[in-house]
């Protein structure tokens, strides 16, 4: 919606065609003999070598998995086997290029790629970078174990079984892996190569490379980044958008100077046939050839062509040319890489899908045996130089393997001795003020900003000398959250933002409403309306070392961005066991007025997903330090907002919102009002509502009602809410949230536990009906009133006399209800 | 490594001790010899000093909590030190292993009717049961304000208030009125002072006292003159001036229990009286914690003299607590003197298993006819005599009593002895 785009009606309307370039198709077609020159004939045998460590690690796991032993290694484990035999070939071709400062990412199949990326580092390093890399590592603790192996001949061998057994260690859910086992097969990964996560939800790296590769680009960082999916990922939505979000146009019409190139970034399909046992070509998919796709998304059809897999020469080759379109800034690039997988989807898939004959012909061109053959007949090397290989590599493999699954050697981590193993990973709690370094680019200096001017003219207090301050002159809760990240912006070179009409339109809410004349579009920008690429693109971002505070427009559009908020913004850092940090803002905003999909407050469904932090504020002083707190943070962090409340003014903190910087510790309350005969705790804008009640009961009833707010739900401490309760003996529990499963029936749940004794009636939680959410007009019907709160009171705590209540809270009432489900 | 510090054992006969207070918590710094946390017998209270020096990691047993004797009451030791194997239960791991849990246990039919409904059927909320308890009113006669007929806090409130209405019901009309507000601050115009270990010994010892024996009081009186008479005599001597009527009355009874050998004695169970061949003689101490008995061993032995030093010596070392509970235990008669507070009789309560408690009283002036029918006035010192009477039957106490009224009317005989 930029103005400078104009949508021209003409061009619009005119007749014309749309052209498609050719897309190459398994194009290479040179041989071992004319490559010789180009890689030398140590290179060429490497690679082989390379093919062999991936395929006896791969049989390695197959054998044990499905006979308990390997090499006379009795041995298993009970967690996933996803293996890529046979996808091999593909993996050291794509890596054989690639540096330590390109990231990859994988899937739930991608053991391979974790080593022929680590192997192709290994290569280029040199021995004392090899050195440092290991030693700096979980404090050299996993080198320790490898050195226990035995003398190697070179630093290169010595990380080659590093590498070998970080990797199964971590498969094998032992303390010396990667990440001390709490990744495993589907999540292993090793930062130093370059190797980044490997994801167990299909096309679950998408968003998340996309991310890494803004991250590259916003922040001019070297390297690409390179998504492993797989063909079957092609079916889900959230792959498509990473793929557009990669592709938008801004980049290139709208992004400033020096920031305006294409996404650094290769969604590279392993494209084996097969999404588990569906076949995506004639059966699930309508592509009929893969590397068609990049036509639907942007005119450079993504560059995408496809390449043999089972040729590693030909892979080199595409990767070589599509690296270069890459650097040049004319990314992203698709590629269709052909390849086969010869074991099963996992080792208990039965092959029910797929015929023998067509595994036996994948097996018959099997590059560990063609490119092998084609290397002895091109005389790079004699076929006893391959058996030495191969014996050296089974050799290797059988000594890690032993030292692997062995508990002296290789210990679990010990969860009855340090029960708090995993606790102490689910969020990593620290501070930074800044993730980067130099100056944050902006376009003036902070205090030109006419809407940083006007932010600081505002009046903080409700009230100036003795009169109210008019609405527009009051600094209100959608104020406080702009200051703080417009504050931010200025201090955290990383800090970037995005989510639908964020720029020019300002958010549909103006929390961003000016800040676009200040901060430049690689820092602030639309995004495509894709709330799995919104999330998802956050995730790789702060992943990678980066802050994005990130908007979803509504709190309803959580369930478009399920997977990235409730399986990758939440766990990376617990199962990376705290090696990834996440410095990620989601701001939701809770809609009021425009019915059943844009009215509700899912608090507790990010509240149930262990490692997310949850605030809602409903006060600007509370927005106002959540926030700072937020963004200064290092977890994610998900911000809910109502729009009821955006233009409150600040009520209840003496003298308003401060001027200056403070941090609300997340996990506090707010105790609005004291009170000696009943706590009303609330979550959201219904507080205005409790207040109403609590003057109700004031006046009319002599009893004074402690009110606190929940500003945060996770982490939530409960001291101030158990000193309450243990005064008051009553509490009335309120949200806008659906009743059912709401935060507020845990958090009454564990009042109970925590006050029993001193409970003069059970907690009361009063919620939204469990309806779909009716027209605005009948909004008092559906979301808790002050008269709600006031019949709950009266018919389930505390009778309270004279008074009539509006409605039935009886417990007739609730089983009827729950009865019918409503 | 972490150390514990046991409970210490404050005497041979003692099996545990109760915690009074922790003067340090957990996460405090300790050197040798700070105080940690005083401690009681059921006789006297102590301080331990800390044998360990470093960081109290963690308190096994809190304040009121009875601990026995040289089992570990914390551990000291380094900062974040893993101090679980010193816990007295010997639970390394709080939690049970999962394959020892039980099976679950059948869930009864009616397992979804509420649990166990207050008397008469009406609900008690926590919170109102816990203030009935506290007021001492029965919940159950509470009329039920709550939903459904719960009692909740306001009903337990308003029986509180009611019973002291009830109280003030005769009162006229008027004065009622007046009355009310002070009713309102009646209410809640009391403390609940929690015992302290000796004070619930003391309750304890008392209650069973008077539940498990049969014990009555028999009240005579006799002329003090003689005594007092002594008393001004060696008042003048320096060594002998801290003698007083009640040493002399010490030792008056601790010459006359030998002929009355079911008075010096103890029962052991319900049907054995054990009698002792000598005299020790417990002693009632007022202590700022309360009442303490130090004995005075083989008191038949000591002079006057001796029984009057041990007298002030044990007294001072039960009032500064200072007291070993060795010497608070072993008595076979107890001797309560409260002569000086003017009380003319009391009943005063047997230490069981002792068969007997004499009370000392205040001297009153009693006129008394001669041989001559002149009347004559005489200073009369009370002595209450408590007996039980599974022990010793009337006549046989009234026999001690006369006995020693004799001997104190006749004290210089008695010294001569």
């Amino acid at each position: 919606m930029p103005k400078s785009l104009y949508v021209d009606p003409v061009e619009l309307r005119a007749p014309a065609t749309i052209h498609f370039d050719d897309i190459p198709v398994n194009a290479y077609n040179r041989t071992v003999s004319d490559e010789r020159a180009k890689y030398g004939d140590e290179a060429l045998v490497r690679i082989w070598r390379d093919i062999t460590i991936l395929r006896e690690f791969e049989s390695m796991l197959n054998l044990i998995k499905t006979q308990g032993v390997y090499n006379g290694i009795e041995t298993t484990y009970p967690g996933p086997a996803h293996l890529s035999l046979g996808q091999e070939a593909a993996a050291v071709g794509q890596s054989y290029l690639l540096t330590r400062n390109d990231f990859n990412f994988g899937s739930h199949r991608s053991h391979s790629e974790i080593l022929a990326k680590s192997l192709s580092c290994i290569e280029k390093l040199t021995d004392q970078e090899l050195m440092d890399v290991m030693e700096n590592f979980l404090g050299g603790k996993t080198l320790r174990a490898v050195e226990k192996l035995g003398q190697v001949k070179d630093a290169k061998e010595l990380a080659v079984r590093f590498i070998v057994y970080g990797a199964l260690s971590e498969i094998f859910a032992r303390e010396n892996g990667f990440h001390k086992g709490m990744g495993g097969s589907m999540h292993a990964f090793f930062l130093p190569f370059g190797v980044y996560p490997n994801n167990a939800i299909v096309g679950g790296s998408a968003g998340i490379a996309a991310g890494a590769a803004l991250f590259k680009k916003c922040n001019g960082k070297n390297g690409i980044v390179v998504c492993n999916i797989g063909d079957g990922s092609l079916g889900r939505g959230p792959v498509w958008e990473a793929m557009n979000f990669s592709a938008m146009d801004q980049y290139h019409t709208l992004w400033e100077e020096g920031k305006n190139k294409g996404m650094p970034i290769l969604f590279n399909i392993f494209n084996n046939s097969y999404g588990m046992g569906g076949q995506t070509r004639g059966e699930t998919m309508a592509y009929d050839m893969l590397a068609r796709m990049g036509s639907g998304v942007s005119p450079t059809q993504l560059h995408a062509e496809r390449v043999d897999g089972y040729n590693p020469l030909a892979v080199i080759d595409a990767m070589e040319r599509k690296l270069e379109l890459l650097r040049a800034g004319q990314g992203p690039v698709l590629l269709d890489t052909i390849t086969y997988r010869l074991s099963g989807h996992s080792t208990s898939d039965q092959n029910a899908y797929r015929s023998k004959e067509e595994i036996e012909a994948w097996r018959a061109i099997d590059p560990i045996v063609t490119y092998r053959q084609a290397l002895v007949e091109a005389g790079v090397a004699s076929d006893s130089r391959f058996e030495e290989i191969m014996a050296e590599t089974v050799e290797r493999m059988t000594m890690i393997c032993r030292h692997a699954a062995d508990p002296a050697q290789s210990p679990y981590a010990d969860f009855d001795r340090d029960p708090a193993f995993v606790e102490r990973m689910m969020f990593s709690n620290e501070r930074a003020e800044t993730f980067g370094e130099g100056k944050p680019e902006a376009l003036m200096p902070k205090e030109e900003c006419p809407m940083y001017q006007k932010l600081k003219s505002k009046e903080r207090a409700p009230v100036k000398d003795g009169k109210p301050v008019s609405k527009m002159k009051l600094f209100n809760l959608r104020d406080a959250i702009s200051e703080v990240i417009f504050d931010r912006y200025y201090e955290d070179p990383t800090l970037i933002s995005y989510g639908e009409d964020v720029r020019d339109w300002g958010g549909a809410f103006a929390i961003y409403r000016g800040m676009a004349d200040a901060i430049p579009h690689s820092r602030l920008f639309n995004s495509p309306i894709s709330e799995s690429a919104i999330v998802g693109t956050a995730v790789g971002y702060g992943m990678c070392g980066g802050r994005a505070i990130v908007e979803l427009m509504y709190a309803d559009f959580i369930g478009c961005a399920g997977d990235e908020i409730f399986n990758q913004l939440s766990k990376w850092q617990a199962m990376s066991s705290g090696i990834l940090k996440m410095p990620v803002v989601l701001r939701v905003s809770v809609g009021s007025k425009y019915g059943a999909q844009h009215s509700q407050d899912w608090t507790a469904l990010c509240a149930h997903i262990p490692g997310l932090k949850v605030c809602f504020p409903a006060t600007p002083w509370e927005a106002k330090g959540l926030m700072e707190s937020a963004l200064k943070g290092t977890d994610p962090v998900v911000f809910f907002e109502s729009q009821r409340i955006y233009d409150v003014g600040e009520q209840f903190h003496e003298g308003g919102v401060p001027a200056e910087r403070y941090e609300i510790p997340i996990g506090d309350v707010n105790v609005v009002r004291q009170g000696k005969d009943l706590t009303i705790l609330t979550v959201g804008a219904v507080l205005y509502r409790a207040m109403d009640a609590a003057k109700e009961l004031s006046e009319k009833y002599g009893l004074e009602a402690e009110v606190i707010n929940l500003h945060s739900l996770v982490p939530l401490d409960y001291t101030k809410i158990v000193a309450s309760v243990r005064k008051t003996g009553r509490v009335v529990l309120t949200s806008d949230a659906c009743a059912r499963g709401s935060f507020l029936k845990d958090v009454a749940q564990t009042v109970t536990e925590l006050c029993f004794d001193d409970l003069d009636a059970p907690p009361v939680v009063v919620g939204a009906k469990n309806w779909i959410t009716p027209p605005y007009e009948f909004d008092h019907y559906f979301f808790p009133q002050a008269s709600w709160i006031l019949d709950a009171i009266h018919q389930q705590i505390l009778p309270l006399p004279g008074y009539m209540p509006g409605q039935s809270c009886t417990e007739t009432e609730t089983v009827r209800k729950a009865k019918l489900g409503v | 490594m972490a150390n514990a510090v046991l409970m210490p054992k404050a005497g041979i006969t003692v099996e545990s001790c109760i915690i009074g207070k922790w003067n340090k918590k957990v996460g405090d710094k300790v050197a040798m010899g700070d105080i940690l946390f005083s401690y009681e017998t059921d006789k006297a209270s102590f301080e331990c000093e800390s044998t360990a020096e470093g960081e109290l990691l963690e308190i096994f047993y809190g304040d009121g909590e009875e601990v026995p004797c040289l089992v570990n009451v914390c551990a000291v030791g380094e900062k974040g030190e893993d101090c679980s194997a010193l816990r007295p239960d010997g639970s390394a791991a709080p939690a049970a292993p999962a394959d020892s849990a039980p099976a679950a246990a059948p869930q009864p039919a009616a397992a979804v009717a509420p649990a166990a409904p207050a008397v008469d059927g009406a609900p008690v909320s926590p919170r109102a049961r816990k203030l009935a308890d506290r007021a001492g009113v029965d919940a159950s006669r509470a009329a039920g304000t709550g939903p459904n007929g719960r009692v909740i806090e306001r009903d337990i409130r308003q029986l509180m208030k009611d019973s002291l209405t009830a109280q003030l019901q005769p009162v006229k009309e008027e004065l009622a009125a007046a009355i009310a507000p002070a009713v309102e601050s009646m209410e809640v115009a009391f403390e609940d002072v929690a015992f302290t270990g000796i004070r619930k010994v003391i309750a304890k010892s008392m209650t069973t006292s008077l539940q498990s024996m049969a014990q009555l009081t028999q009240h005579f009186s006799f002329n003090a003159a003689a005594i007092q008479s002594y008393r001004k005599l060696v008042k003048g001597i320096e060594e002998y001036a801290g003698i007083t009527l009640g040493d002399i009355v010490l030792y008056a009874v601790s010459r006359t229990l030998p002929n009355h050998p079911d008075l010096n004695a103890n029962m052991v169970g319900e049907d054995t009286l054990r009698r002792f061949k000598h005299v020790n003689l417990g002693v009632a101490v007022d202590t700022p914690r309360g009442l303490m008995v130090p004995t005075i061993f083989g008191a038949d032995q000591k002079s006057l003299l001796e029984i009057s030093r041990e007298v002030k010596s044990l007294a001072e070392q039960a009032r500064s607590g200072k007291i070993s509970p060795d010497l608070l235990s072993g008595g076979t008669f107890t001797v309560t003197n409260l002569g000086s507070t003017g009380v003319e009789m009391f009943t005063p309560v047997i230490n069981p298993p002792q068969t007997g408690i004499l009370g000392v009283c205040g001297i009153t002036q009693r006129v008394a006819s001669g041989k001559d029918g002149a009347l004559s006035v005489y200073p009369a010192m009370g002595l209450s005599l408590s007996f039980d009477h599974r022990a010793v039957d009337g006549a046989p106490a009234a026999r001690f009593m006369q006995e020693l009224c004799k001997n104190l009317e006749q004290f210089t005989a008695l010294l001569a002895k």
